[in-house]
């Protein structure tokens, strides 16, 4: 995580910085073989910043709104945490998800890991197998099959 | 280019410059006449488009975002949906829907002029097929339409480039198709799969549905338009008309527009011609109200704004083992099956749906429609179902035929108006139970499908929401002015030297995406206009 970024261009204090980075990694945690990294390790406050600054102030409410034992719990009860906010808050719960997984699927890191081309799809454009047309063959015995008018 | 004066009257006035709109000024432009075309929106440069940028998927929830309420653009109109389970998507501006269509471009089957007569249902158009053949064939050309002559399914048919890549998703739906024994078929697609006419070919960059950068998918601004252009048409954007103006001859003397800066303008012509899709004309024909027509303009049937047809979509997703690299080619075209297009009444309903095989999404789609179906969940799961899904998936949408009801309507909304105030249209739409019980048959099929294919688990949504992208029916043609709008070549019955080119001639919708008929009825009226321009208000 970018703390400089963090520290200097948006105030957080270091409590909601924790509870942040508690909060990414229960909804998108590390994958088990480590492959696929957490959310928590990116650096979501820039990402804001850049592309969704209203949604900063209510990023903050929702950190303020845990309870201070988010800080020290265990991943399963963060994963509690986030599952109670899903249930009291589902609008700002949707709005928080769009934005983590819009983070966390534009990083060339995580493009990357599951397999897909970072940066934009023009001029790059994809290779796709043309098909076998010999698949046809059985439609074609069938024969004519349109509905005669008359 | 002919010198136009802004006060000169002009001979043919064209209001929309989408897929009618465009087709019917190329074909009208050969006979020298003036003519003006005026689009509410602009013209869209590739560069903008969200595939130039590494945030694509985002910027789809933008200002390509396919909900007109969404978007955010003034350009737009509100439409208001809250009395209507399908909510309509549009795009206005230079090349109107096909900006962000999906291009899948099958032709009406002979079968679909003829419902009253096969099945007993709805009304016959007072065209055929067989009418509209010739301009299917021109429009083919004039867009650059890709695909694979002899589906048996279709009367013969060439279309003039070979179809496009069907990749791995195509050959293992294919493989479930074949099966069961069930007709399938490379889509037609307005696609250029070689370059064209000064086009180069489609790159399978994705999201067809949010413009494409590469000029590969044939939208209007790049077909037709800059042909017209050249022949000597004018089009004038952010030109936005709030009504038809009726002169004391009883025919339409020309139209009402905002300009760009709201100011009123007048344009008098000698024919108006509407291509503002099946919403937006029955929306400035209700809004044009003199003391001759007080319900609307050219509304003396009483069936301007009335039965509107979507095609209901219902879609089911399989997941495979297998890595079909889903996110690549474009989204909406792939192959297609006709098993269930005709009536069979042991289904339990009549006419038919068309199965449309689509690909997959990008990662943060995936993702996010991942969790919104709950079947890619946040937390410790997410990447196991996110690697199941992503690249894995394969998509069959159910295309329903729609037929007409009276109560299915375009009016406009007491409220709401747009940026110029002009009143918003307001959709009332009930799904029948004939439409209900397609859905469920289709869903059933491709339910089938997909196990026959491999996947390991299907899932499917009965009715999808966002999905009001075809619009027709609103100003029906016929040749009785009693129940009808417009006659058998798109001329008001009422007003004689109104004609409307849109979907919203469709007498019925055929179970299938409507824009190559909606193209090629344009070209076969702006044919007939000319064969009949010494006689044309007889
Ligand atoms: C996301 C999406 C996917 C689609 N996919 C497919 C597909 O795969 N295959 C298919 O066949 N069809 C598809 N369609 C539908 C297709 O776009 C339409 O069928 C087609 O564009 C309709 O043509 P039209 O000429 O009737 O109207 P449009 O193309 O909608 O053009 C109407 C034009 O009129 C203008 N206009 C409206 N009111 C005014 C006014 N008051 N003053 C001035 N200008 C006005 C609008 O700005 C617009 O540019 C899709 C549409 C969308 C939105």
């Amino acid at each position: 995580m970018n703390d400089t970024i963090i520290a200097t261009d948006f105030p957080l204090t270091d409590e909601q910085r924790t509870k942040l980075r508690h909060l990414l990694n229960a909804l998108i945690p590390a994958s088990q073989d480590g492959h696929m990294t957490s959310a928590g390790e990116l650096d979501l406050i820039a990402y804001l910043k850049a592309n969704a600054v209203d949604f900063l102030p209510v990023l903050l409410t929702i950190l303020d709104d845990l309870d201070e034992e988010f800080l020290a719990d265990t991943p399963e009860q963060h994963h509690q945490g986030a599952l109670a906010l899903s249930h009291d808050n589902p609008a700002l719960f949707q709005e928080l998800i769009y934005q983590v997984y819009a983070l966390y699927y534009q990083n060339p890191v995580v493009l990357e890991g599951i397999g897909a081309a970072a940066g934009p799809p023009f001029p790059r454009g994809n290779t796709v197998e043309s098909g076998d047309l010999s698949l046809l063959d059985p439609v074609l015995a069938i024969g004519k099959r349109y509905r005669p008018v008359s | 280019m002919p010198e136009v004066n802004l006060n000169d009257p002009v001979d043919v006035l064209i209001i929309g410059a989408g897929a009618s709109g465009a087709a019917i000024a190329w074909s009208l432009a050969d006979t020298r006449m003036r003519i003006v075309c005026l689009e509410q929106g602009d013209w869209i440069k590739p560069s903008e488009y969200p595939t130039n940028g590494a945030d694509w998927e985002i910027q789809q929830h933008g200002p390509f975002n396919i909900d007109p309420n969404k978007r955010g653009r003034d350009t737009d109109y509100p439409i208001n949906n809250s009395e209507s389970p399908i909510s309509v998507v549009n795009f206005n501006g230079v090349g109107g829907g096909t900006i962000l269509y999906a291009a899948h471009f099958p032709r009406l089957h002979p079968s679909d002029f003829k419902v009253k007569s096969l099945d007993g249902v709805a009304d016959d158009w007072p065209i055929s097929y067989d009418t509209l053949d010739p301009y299917f064939t021109q429009n083919d050309r004039m867009m650059g339409v890709s695909g694979l002559a002899g589906d048996p399914m279709y009367p013969p048919k060439q279309p003039p480039l070979p179809p496009i890549p069907m990749g791995r998703v195509g050959e293992r739906l294919a493989s479930g198709y074949n099966k069961l024994g069930w007709h399938w078929w490379p889509s037609d697609s307005a696609i250029i799969s070689r370059p064209y006419q000064g086009r180069d070919k489609c790159l399978n960059l994705g999201p067809c549905m949010s413009g494409c950068s590469q000029g590969g998918k044939s939208s209007t601004d790049i077909t037709y338009w800059p042909e017209a252009i050249r022949a000597g048409v004018e089009l004038r954007t952010r030109c936005r008309v709030r009504e038809i103006t009726l002169g004391k001859n009883g025919l339409a003397d020309g139209v009402i527009y905002y300009d760009e800066d709201g100011q009123e303008c007048h344009q008098k012509a000698e024919v108006v011609v509407m291509a503002c899709n099946g919403v937006g004309t029955p929306r400035i024909l209700l809004n044009s109200k003199s003391s001759q027509f007080p319900d609307g303009l050219a509304n003396n049937s009483g069936m301007l704004g009335k039965n509107l047809m979507f095609h209901p979509v219902a879609s089911s997703q399989g997941v495979f083992e297998e890595n079909l690299g889903s996110h690549k080619g474009p989204q909406g075209c792939c192959i297609l099956s006709k098993e269930f297009y005709e009536t069979d009444l042991s289904r339990g309903f009549v006419r038919g749906y068309n199965m449309q095989i689509t690909r997959g999404t990008g990662p943060f789609t995936t993702a996010l429609h991942g969790y919104a179906t709950g079947r890619i969940p946040w937390g410790a799961d997410h990447h196991k179902a996110f690697q199941k899904h992503f690249d894995h998936v394969a998509s069959i949408g159910i295309l329903c035929e729609d037929l007409p009801e009276l109560h299915n309507t375009v009016t406009l909304d007491p409220e709401r108006v747009d940026s110029d105030g002009i009143p918003a249209a307001k959709i009332n739409y009930t799904l029948s139970e004939n439409s209900r019980k397609m859905l469920k048959h289709g869903i059933e099929r491709a339910e089938e499908v997909l196990y026959a294919a491999g996947a390991s688990e299907v899932a499917s949504t009965d009715l999808v929401q966002m999905a009001g992208w075809h619009l027709l029916g609103t100003a029906r043609m016929g040749t009785d002015p009693d129940t009808s709008v417009v006659n058998p070549w798109g001329r008001s019955h009422d007003v004689k030297n109104l004609f409307i080119v849109d979907g919203s001639i469709f007498v019925t919708g055929g179970g299938l995406n409507p824009t190559s008929t909606i193209q090629a009825l344009a070209l076969y009226i702006a044919d007939t206009m000319k064969k009949n321009l010494a006689n044309l208000f007889d």
